[in-house]
């Protein structure tokens, strides 16, 4: 791969680029969001929207106004904007842009095998599933009886067929808990998206590799934070650690070790970038939780992904700052509707 | 004393006697039915008090869990879709007993837990720690609407034998101040 990207990376990518930048200027700031904490309705808070990006989204909307048709319509709009760069793309960046969907797909598979297992019908599970994660298998999930059925009637054809690969041996599926099958397939994901990234080379790889390291690692550690007090085993949960990260190999059998939060934290203290965070733990219920802590550092590593010029990690970045700030309204929203304003100040600010 | 209610009868000893007699039976019977009208008056009042702070209660721990509902899709995104799919056997189910009462039977409604929790694994990715708050306030909120169905429903049943004892007993102390 040459060096270099600032040569020839403007042919076919340069106005997109420039199209997300401008698309990433339109996110909410810390004023935006001091203007929505003061809301007193749902109806202030759509008129507080009105003079951001989001313009007249919520203008065809009857009466009464919801927290969650205001979260439909976010969604309707973050995939309008990604259809379009993905529409506009060329190679390679509509493999990156494939390898983005891919995570959307797992969570969709699921719950259409799921549905299909329960025999729900699949006109009601696919007005569920998460747009972004279309594919054109979908409705053709229910003439599968079980899984590897599926798998090889269907899926073998989507983007998701390797990471099914491996979770299965002569062709039928190892796992039968579903949840477990979501955590496994997510696992591939990560690594086969973090060697693409690494393949790819220049700032690309530079910015995207951290970042996925980073999310290979936050999963472990919620992982085994969740795992406690459950009847997953030890071996178990060293099977849905990703190995991409840097916890791989020690810290990750350090990890499948431990049996309380305090072993983890241990495990944490040994790398440098972990241990600032978890040193940000309050503790009870009153501080911050280790799941907010790392939100806030995926933000921070996003909104430092936009400073590099020339690389692909700034869709990545900004779907998932959209994504947060569409998280971080629909929480003030409720805690508005719900007249419960101890805890609005907890969303995750980005800017 | 009315004209109506004056008894009919032969003025002789033997008469009186038998009056005698029976206005104490009349009498008995009449306390027999104030005793009763009275334990039941105290068992409505006392169901009453608990119904009110219950459905006070009631109110701030709904709150509460909606709240935290909220919160759990804060931080794990929205798993509602998977937890309806995984709608198995129920985990907290009723028993109705039967409670005596002055001689009425009133119905108590008493929760109990049954298998394993079917959601354990879910959140295991994210929002494990806000799910499983969430399902503990929720199961805090059931429990207490258990309680609050138990007082309601023998709230009526104890009233309609307070009415009707406390009627007989009224139309009784008429009667036996007659006589």
């Amino acid at each position: 791969m040459l060096e270099g990207a600032e040569f020839y990376f403007n042919v076919d990518h340069g106005y997109l680029e420039g199209l997300v930048r401008g698309c990433k200027a339109g996110l909410l700031t810390q004023q935006d969001y001091i203007n929505l904490v003061q809301c007193e309705t749902l109806e202030d808070v759509k008129i507080h929207l009105q003079t951001t990006d989001y313009g007249n989204f919520l203008a065809n909307q009857t009466n009464p106004l919801t927290v969650s048709k205001i979260d439909t319509e976010m969604r309707k709009k973050l995939c309008r904007e990604f259809e379009y760069f993905r529409n506009h793309s060329l190679e390679p960046l509509s493999t990156f842009f494939t390898y983005m969907t891919c995570s959307y797909m797992i969570d969709n598979v699921i719950l259409l095998m799921n549905g299909s297992l329960q025999k729900k019908s699949v006109k009601e599970i696919l007005v569920k599933c998460h747009p972004l994660g279309r594919f054109t298998e979908m409705e053709a999930v229910n003439i599968a009886e079980t899984p590897s059925d599926l798998f090889n009637a269907v899926l073998v054809e989507t983007p998701l067929a390797p990471f099914f690969q491996d979770c299965m041996s002569e062709n039928i599926l190892d796992e039968l808990n579903i949840e477990l099958l979501h955590n496994k397939l997510y696992k591939s994901y990560l690594e086969a998206f973090y060697k693409f990234c690494k393949n790819h080379g220049d700032v690309t790889a530079e910015i995207m590799c951290p970042i996925l390291e980073f999310e290979a690692d936050r999963r472990a550690f919620i992982i085994t934070l969740n795992s406690f007090g459950t009847e997953l085993s030890k071996e178990d949960r060293e099977t849905l650690y990703p190995t991409c990260g840097k916890l791989y190999p020690e810290g990750l059998c350090l990890l499948a070790q431990a049996e309380d939060f305090d072993q983890m934290r241990r495990v944490a203290d040994h790398y440098g970038v972990y241990k600032p965070l978890f040193d940000a733990v309050g503790g009870g219920s009153g501080g911050k939780t280790l799941e907010d802590v790392f939100y806030e550092r995926e933000v921070q590593m996003n909104v430092l992904a936009f400073n590099r010029q020339f690389h692909y990690g700034v869709f990545y970045a900004y779907t998932k700052l959209k994504e947060q700030e569409m998280r971080n309204i629909v929480w003030i929203a409720e805690c508005i509707s719900q007249r419960h304003r101890t805890k609005i100040n907890s969303y995750i600010p980005i800017l | 004393m009315s004209g109506k209610d004056r008894i009919e009868i032969f003025p002789s000893r033997m008469a009186q006697t038998i009056m005698k007699a029976r206005l104490k039976g009349a009498q008995t019977g009449r306390n027999l039915l104030k005793k009763k009208s009275d334990a039941l008056t105290l068992r409505f009042r006392q169901i009453l008090k608990k119904i009110i702070e219950t459905k006070m209660l009631m109110g701030e721990v709904m709150r509460e869990a909606a709240f935290s509902l909220a919160e759990a899709k804060f931080t794990a995104g929205d798993f509602s879709t998977t937890v309806i799919q995984n709608v198995n056997k129920a985990q907290v189910k009723i028993r109705a007993k039967k409670d005596n009462v002055a001689g009425v039977t009133l119905p108590v409604f008493e929760h109990y837990h049954e298998g394993t929790d079917s959601y354990e694994l879910t959140g295991l990715a994210r929002g494990g720690e806000q799910l499983a708050k969430l399902k503990r306030n929720y199961a805090k909120a059931v429990e207490l609407l258990v309680e609050l169905a138990s007082l309601q429903s023998s709230s009526p049943g104890s009233n309609a034998p307070l009415l009707t004892s406390s009627q007989s007993w009224m139309s009784e102390s008429e009667k036996s101040s007659i006589g």
